[in-house]
């Protein structure tokens, strides 16, 4: 931690991160805990106070910034949205129950009407959050259309699954141009200006390392007797295997050969990960300007590497302790209530218990070392030049509704 | 003291400016280094805002986001104390928040008490008012999904026994002890049965009136009287209008604990947490009403009222996780006590003759 030195001395053009990790650890803990009893509704309390965290702690060119918005309106958004999608799924849980043509599709439709859907939750989502970023007395907007960005955004991501992510730089810089041009701050102008191919270059060599493992076990699987296996699968009978394995007797091979290649590819993309991320936040910070201000991003990657190992051990410890913890606890219960009717009831609620701390701990874990690390790296790795900029802003913009974070809330699609 | 300084901004634009800070008895005033008079506010409309080594202060109702930034801790002290709305210690923070707490719970105790009492009264009265036509549209909905499931497709025989040559007359020997107990039962809608090719001692009811009997529990069963009294319970959960009141809760608790509570860090387990601890009450009623039904069935039916409590004791260990069944609740003990003690006394009529009961027993041995 030393060497990201938060105490340091503010420089005109900097970036700083006054922000305690023992504060963020408190803050995220109590939220667990509360977000546990509440069945979740405390959320809404949680991610508010989890954004003045981050924003009020982060000062640029001297000044720290402001979130001004608060959790009556993310729950007031949530309401929204929820009145606004019963009807939506009531209408699909119906078409669902018909078994015409409609009926068999809806399952097909809902993904694609949500998708758009989550999409547009997610620009309108960013507005609330602008116009909720105070700096110096004045507020972020953000205009556009978010049904225009909803359209582009999944007609890209189609694109991007098509060509096994190589569109994926272009599909960034394309969303973050739109985003950044409707993005002000008072009457300053944002816009967006790193190039996808740039990315595309960088990102080529891991985009090689992950799919040539799995290159080759595809040309194995193409190279086997497609017709016996078929003939194989279509008769059935007792003994399906032994019949597949007769037709191809490299098939056994080939199955294992490909497990290995997609276990390989899978360590890789793991291992590689906190590259990918560090590469495209230094790739996006680059790219972003207000006018005459300009974003230089030196974010380092063994310092990303470094939070990823923290994430790992703290994450290990918890996980023993959550070992040893439930283990006594099962025992305990065994031991209490027996093994007849209400035992099993019993070390049914232990293990969902367990389960709902482990997965709140593990999430709470990530967020105090991956993502606090990420936004604390992330912000004093910036350069910024042309701050001058900065001085003579006239306010413009409205405060927005909270609509778009309560859609993304329903949808799953939020984020911090 | 009662002057200072500060950093001000005044909301329309950027520009920061270095100010004098004066407390008045009735309000703060902002002024420049001039003595120009910036603003001018009432304690009780300062607000105090989240920034790290200060004090930062804004004016509440103002439509522009005007901001002073307080420096000096004893200067900010000073404020702090003629602020009402003001607090540096965080009390009142803590004093609201702990407010919002206490609602949270509120609203989540009320949450568990509409999926515990409010949802299984909703699908009570709903189900039977739905017409039959799209009970049986969902009946066909969910055998889908049943089938996709149970139906493995091993061998190459079909799902349902009973087609082939050697099973026609296991299927005749069925559907005589079927007529019998849909004489007796007198339901509004036709039952459709049939035993599936599979191997666990099973039986269920799906909405619409179709059962579904499981091979496993005819080869586990003594005599025909034991499948009518399991078929007698799978025709409970049919009168009673289980299946459709099973779907209206499952629609229910997805709703209530899935969407309205959202998806936050991990929400989702305590939601399936919650899910599957009020499903579990809610099923456990309708078995024991689905015994009382197939008891009185079987009474009324001339059969053997015990007969039920037999086939519960043979295949109480045996369940089959993750599937609504007949024999999933772990108070065997107490089914077949009150089983027994609804059964009546007196002297029974077999279901099915000793060659009708053979046959019977073939009726997946088609293949």
């Amino acid at each position: 931690m030393a060497s990201f030195d938060a105490s340091g001395i503010a420089t005109s053009g900097g970036v700083r991160f006054l922000g305690q990790r023992q504060s963020y650890w408190r803050l995220l803990i109590r939220g667990a805990a509360l977000l546990m009893v509440t069945l979740g509704i405390y959320r809404f309390w949680l991610v508010t106070d989890i954004r003045r965290f981050l924003w009020s702690n982060t000062e640029i060119a001297g000044e720290a910034l402001e979130y001004s918005g608060t959790a009556l309106e993310l729950l007031l958004g949530f309401l929204i949205a929820i009145a606004l999608l019963i009807p939506i799924y009531t209408a699909f849980f119906l078409a669902a129950l018909d078994l015409a043509l409609l009926g068999q599709l809806s399952g097909l439709i809902a993904f694609a009407a949500l998708a758009v859907l989550g999409q547009y939750a997610i620009y309108r989502a960013r507005r609330y959050r602008l116009t909720r970023t105070v700096y110096r007395g004045l507020r972020f907007h953000q205009k556009g259309s978010a049904w225009a960005y909803a359209f582009r955004a999944v007609a890209w991501w189609i694109v991007t699954v098509v060509t096994f992510g190589l569109a994926y730089p272009f599909q960034l810089a394309s969303l973050e141009r739109y985003k950044m041009k409707n993005t002000f701050y008072g009457d300053l102008a944002g816009r967006f200006e790193a190039s996808g191919f740039v990315l595309l270059l960088r990102g080529l060599p891991m985009w090689l390392l992950f799919f040539a493992p799995l290159a080759l076990a595809v040309r194995d699987f193409v190279g086997l007797d497609w017709q016996a296996l078929l003939d194989a699968l279509a008769q059935g009978g007792d003994d399906v295997m032994g019949k597949i394995e007769g037709g191809n007797p490299g098939l056994g091979s080939v199955v294992v050969f490909a497990m290995l290649m997609a276990g390989i590819s899978i360590t890789l993309g793991a291992l590689l990960y906190p590259a990918f991320q560090t590469l495209i936040l230094r790739w996006w910070s680059s790219g972003l300007r207000f006018d005459d201000l300009q974003v230089r991003s030196r974010l380092l990657m063994r310092h990303v590497y470094g939070a990823y190992a923290r994430f790992a051990g703290y994450a290990g410890l918890f996980a023993v302790a959550m070992t040893i913890a439930g283990t006594a606890a099962l025992l305990l219960t065994d031991a209490l209530a027996g093994s007849d009717a209400s035992g099993q009831i019993a070390t049914t609620l232990v293990l969902l218990i367990g389960y709902v701390i482990t997965a709140l701990g593990i999430s709470t874990i990530y967020r105090a070392t991956v993502l606090f690390s990420l936004w604390q790296l992330g912000m004093e790795s910036l350069q910024l030049s042309g701050v001058s900029a900065l001085e003579k802003v006239k306010a413009s913009g409205r405060p927005s509704s909270a609509f778009g974070e309560g859609l993304a809330d329903a949808l799953n699609v939020g984020s911090y | 003291m009662n002057s200072g300084t500060g950093i001000y901004f005044d909301g329309v634009t950027s520009v920061r400016r270095e100010a004098v800070v004066e407390l008045t008895p009735a309000a703060l005033k902002i002024s420049g280094p001039d003595g120009h008079l910036w603003g001018e506010w009432p304690y009780n409309e300062i607000e105090e805002l989240a920034a790290p080594d200060m004090l930062r202060l804004g004016r509440r109702g103002s439509p522009t986001l005007e901001r002073l930034e307080i420096r000096d801790p004893a200067f900010a002290k000073e404020i702090d104390v003629l602020a009402i709305h003001v607090d540096r210690t965080g009390l009142l923070q803590r004093r609201q928040r702990m407010r919002v707490i206490g609602w949270t719970f509120a609203a989540t105790a009320s949450l568990v008490l509409v999926g515990w009492f409010g949802l299984p009264a909703i699908a009570a009265r709903l189900a039977p008012v739905l017409p039959a036509s799209v009970e049986r549209k969902l009946g066909d909905a969910v055998d889908i999904q049943v089938r996709g499931m149970l139906d493995t497709g091993k061998g190459g025989a079909p799902f349902e026994c009973g087609t082939a040559a050697a099973e026609t007359a296991g299927r005749a020997a069925l559907d005589k002890l079927m007529r019998r107990l849909e004489a007796a039962a007198t339901l509004p809608i036709p039952l459709r049965t049939s035993v599936a090719r599979r191997d666990e001692a099973n039986a269920i009811a799906l909405p619409g009136g179709h059962i579904y009997v499981f091979r496993g529990l005819i080869d586990k069963a003594d005599n025909a009287d034991q499948i009518a009294g399991a078929i007698a319970h799978e025709i409970g959960h049919v009168a009673n209008r289980d299946g459709t009141k099973a779907i209206l809760e499952g629609a229910g608790l997805s709703f209530l604990f899935g969407m309205l509570l959202g998806d936050f860090i991990g929400g989702g387990a305590v939601v399936l947490a919650a899910k599957n601890v009020l499903q579990s009450s809610y099923s456990r009623e309708a078995e024991a009403a689905a015994d009382t039904y197939g008891t009185e069935l079987m009474n009324k039916a001339g059969g053997d009222g015990r007969a039920l409590a037999v086939i519960l004791e043979k295949t109480g260990g045996a369940t089959e996780p993750g599937m609504k069944i007949l024999m999933d609740h772990p108070e065997t003990k107490a089914r077949i006590t009150s089983i027994n003690r609804l059964a009546a006394a007196r002297p029974s009529v077999p279901f099915l003759e000793a060659g009708e009961w053979a046959a019977l027993k073939q009726i997946c041995a088609g293949s």
